[in-house]
């Protein structure tokens, strides 16, 4: 028997599968943010907990480094919203999976305009990677620059 | 029918070897129970009472005669010789290994089949009316839309952990034979566009959806449907899984509120990224075409046969309905013989199954909501040759809308959900009401049971539901009066006190007796004179006279 991949310390990785090191960059609560950012300077990161309105801080983007969009359950799926309504709004800046981490979500996570995961996993380069590469084919277009099917079968430029 | 091209066969092919991958891992422990089981159920696979349920995809009920052989195959294979055809227009094997799943998978995508979302918090198998393509009040055919969404939906990235399931059904004609008022999301297809219905549903919390939008065009169906989505998966309720579906969030903000939260994000969506283009939907459609018509009509011989055979004649009266082409009807197959679970066919029936529809029905075959196989097209010519052979293979039961066709949910005897066996009951009712003429004098009456209040045996919108209850651990029946699924879409309404499983049949046997007695005259169906007499004339016949 393996061990639980849930039972691993998380490891913060990049779409890449790079392994990134801890980052100085201060991390407001969304309260905080909502409230503070329009006269802070300089850039934060924001903590994104499910039922929180990203759209709230769309005015204050340009203070805002990085989302750290929470996933307290890995059945909880409203971070894949916050983070492509985040990328469609045009933020370039990193937006971080944290919390339940595990290999199964990354492909969604990945498609869905995440870049940084603070994942629990045996290996976590290997898992980004099996994720990028595990389809040939998506139906949908989302926030990465994959074809929908209907525009490869048209020949249609995205 | 739509054929898979590259692109669909990578994709399920991906999906299969990421299942595989899954399964390995939860065998050798990597991941644990409570993570597999989300993964196992998006892939189609429940554990039930005794063994592995695994749930098919029949897309919007769409089969051809290859595929149904190799769901014979299956059920021969790897269960017990029989699958079960379910209120979803998918089939269900109930007794499947964990280590044969992928195998399985394997192959049914070699016949462009799969289990996929079948199960789980995703956006499920879209159905859509049977007689699609068929039907003489067909304007719009509902099947290249429910392909599109099949696809649109298909992994869909940010929908695949929704709060809870998510049920799209989609019809084109006047009468409404999906029951779209009854799911997540229904959808009309009219002239000028969509109707769009939202927050329908059963359960625990029954409701009819409300029509939040009308002449949505079909080039922008997807966004729409995005938008939706995204409200619903940002905004419904998480705390409670008896709360989660779309129906309690479309409640508790109004279904205006609703309306304008969809239109809102809808207008921030880039619509061209997301809405296939009208090539796309031509290509869809052009999977769909009518097929070569046989042509002639042998009347004589038809009448002949008729009077020869009162069997036929009742047959065709009950179980055909009629086609866009004058010459040909729409059959539907019975899979409800008296005394036999409802929707239950063994890998013999469905090999006949193929070879009638080769023989008879240009290939083609659908599963319909109420359990029963359809073939759309047969000429008439073709009809009383088909019946023969149906017949000998006890398919040729003549009971298409009436009492005996009911919907039962699998009940006790398979599901850790259920309070209350449904099987059973619907076979006793079934013998109750064996006699033939006496069924003909019925006439049109749906009874559906379900075994929990979970609804998947549909009580809600039975014109009699029955609804198994647990009361201090015996299983109890309470009897509701007045649903119905169709476009003048009602929710039954509990009548009278809980009766045992040996009480059910009489009083339902009191109830049509009574309705028998009270009727205008024999055009006034079941459902027409409960409305016209209210639920509480019928009440008291519920119970034994005391």
């Amino acid at each position: 028997m393996s061990r639980p991949n849930s039972s691993y310390e998380p490891q913060l990785v990049n779409r890449a599968g790079e392994t990134l090191t801890g980052d100085e960059i201060e991390t407001l609560d969304f309260d905080r943010a909502v409230e503070e950012l329009d006269g802070l300077n300089g850039s934060y990161a924001v903590a994104i907990q499910p039922g929180q309105d990203v759209r709230a801080l769309l005015p204050f983007i340009d203070h805002i480094a990085r989302f750290d969009i929470a996933f307290p359950g890995y059945r909880d799926g409203r971070g894949y919203s916050s983070a492509r309504i985040l990328r469609e709004a045009g933020f370039t800046g990193a937006i971080r999976a944290v919390g339940d981490v595990l290999r199964d979500q990354l492909f969604y996570m990945l498609r869905c305009g995440f870049d940084e995961f603070l994942i629990k996993d045996a290996a976590p380069p290997e898992a980004i990677r099996a994720a990028a590469q595990r389809y040939a084919t998506t139906y949908q277009s989302a926030a990465d620059a994959a074809a929908p099917v209907w525009a490869l079968r048209h020949r249609i430029p995205a | 029918m739509y054929q898979y091209d590259a692109f669909d066969h990578a994709f399920v092919r991906d999906r299969n070897a990421e299942f595989a991958d899954q399964v390995a891992r939860r065998l050798s422990g990597e991941i644990t129970e409570d993570q597999f089981k989300p993964l196992r159920l998006m892939n189609g696979l429940y554990l039930q009472l005794h063994a592995y349920m695994l749930r098919i995809a029949v897309p919007y009920g769409v089969l051809s005669s290859k595929q149904v052989r190799k769901l014979a195959h299956i059920a021969r294979t790897y269960d017990r010789d029989f699958g079960h055809f379910t209120t979803r227009q998918n089939l269900q094997f109930n007794w499947i290994k964990l280590a044969d799943a992928p195998k399985i998978l394997e192959e049914l995508a070699e016949v462009e089949m799969h289990a996929l979302q079948t199960s789980g918090n995703c956006i499920r198998n879209t159905t859509t009316d049977q007689f699609a393509g068929a039907a003489k009040d067909e304007h719009e055919d509902p099947r290249p839309w429910a392909e599109l969404i099949r696809q649109w939906s298909s992994n869909h990235p940010e929908f695949t952990f929704l709060p809870r399931k998510f049920k799209i059904a989609i019809t084109g004609a006047d009468r409404d034979r999906a029951a779209v008022r009854v799911h997540d999301i229904g959808l009309h297809a009219r002239p000028e566009g969509f109707d769009v219905y939202v927050g329908g549903g059963l359960g625990r919390t029954p409701s009819l959806g409300h029509r939040i939008k009308t002449g949505l065009k079909g080039e922008n169906l997807l966004s729409y449907l995005e938008a939706a989505l995204r409200v619903y998966n940002r905004y419904g309720r998480r705390d409670n899984i008896y709360k989660a579906r779309i129906k309690i969030l479309v409640a508790a903000l109004g279904p205006d509120e609703y309306a304008r939260q969809v239109e809102a994000e809808w207008a921030t969506l880039d619509k061209s990224r997301i809405d296939a283009p009208v090539v796309e939907i031509d290509r869809i459609r052009s999977f769909f075409p009518a097929p070569a018509w046989k042509t002639g009509f042998d009347a004589a011989a038809f009448e002949r046969a008729k009077t020869a055979d009162p069997g036929f004649a009742r047959w065709l009266r009950n179980n055909t309905l009629a086609h866009r082409q004058d010459n040909h009807l729409s059959v539907t197959v019975s899979l409800k013989p008296v005394g036999a679970p409802p929707g239950d066919a063994s890998s013999a029936q469905m090999d006949l199954l193929a070879d009638v529809a080769d023989a008879y029905a240009y290939g083609e075959l659908r599963v319909s909501h109420e359990q029963n196989i359809i073939l759309p097209h047969v000429a008439k010519d073709d009809l009383y040759a088909l019946y023969s052979r149906l017949d000998a293979a006890g398919l040729g039961t003549a009971n298409g809308g009436k009492i005996t066709d009911m919907i039962a949910c699998p009940g006790l005897d398979y599901c850790s959900l259920a309070n209350a066996r449904s099987i059973p009951l619907a076979q006793d009712i079934s013998r109750r009401f064996e006699d033939a003429q006496l069924t003909d004098k019925i006439g049109d009456l749906s009874i559906k049971i379900s075994g929990c209040i979970n609804a998947c045996g549909h009580h809600h919108v039975g014109h009699i539901g029955i609804l198994g209850v647990d009361k201090q651990g015996v299983e109890f029946y309470q009897i509701l009066l007045g649903g119905r699924a169709d476009e003048n879409a009602a929710l039954g309404v509990i009548t009278g006190k809980g009766l045992s499983a040996e009480a059910v049949p009489d009083a339902i046997e009191r109830v049509v007796q009574l309705y028998l007695n009270l009727r205008k005259d024999e055009s006034e169906r079941f459902i027409d004179a409960l409305e016209r007499l209210g639920r509480e004339a019928f009440a008291e016949a519920l119970h034994e006279p005391a």
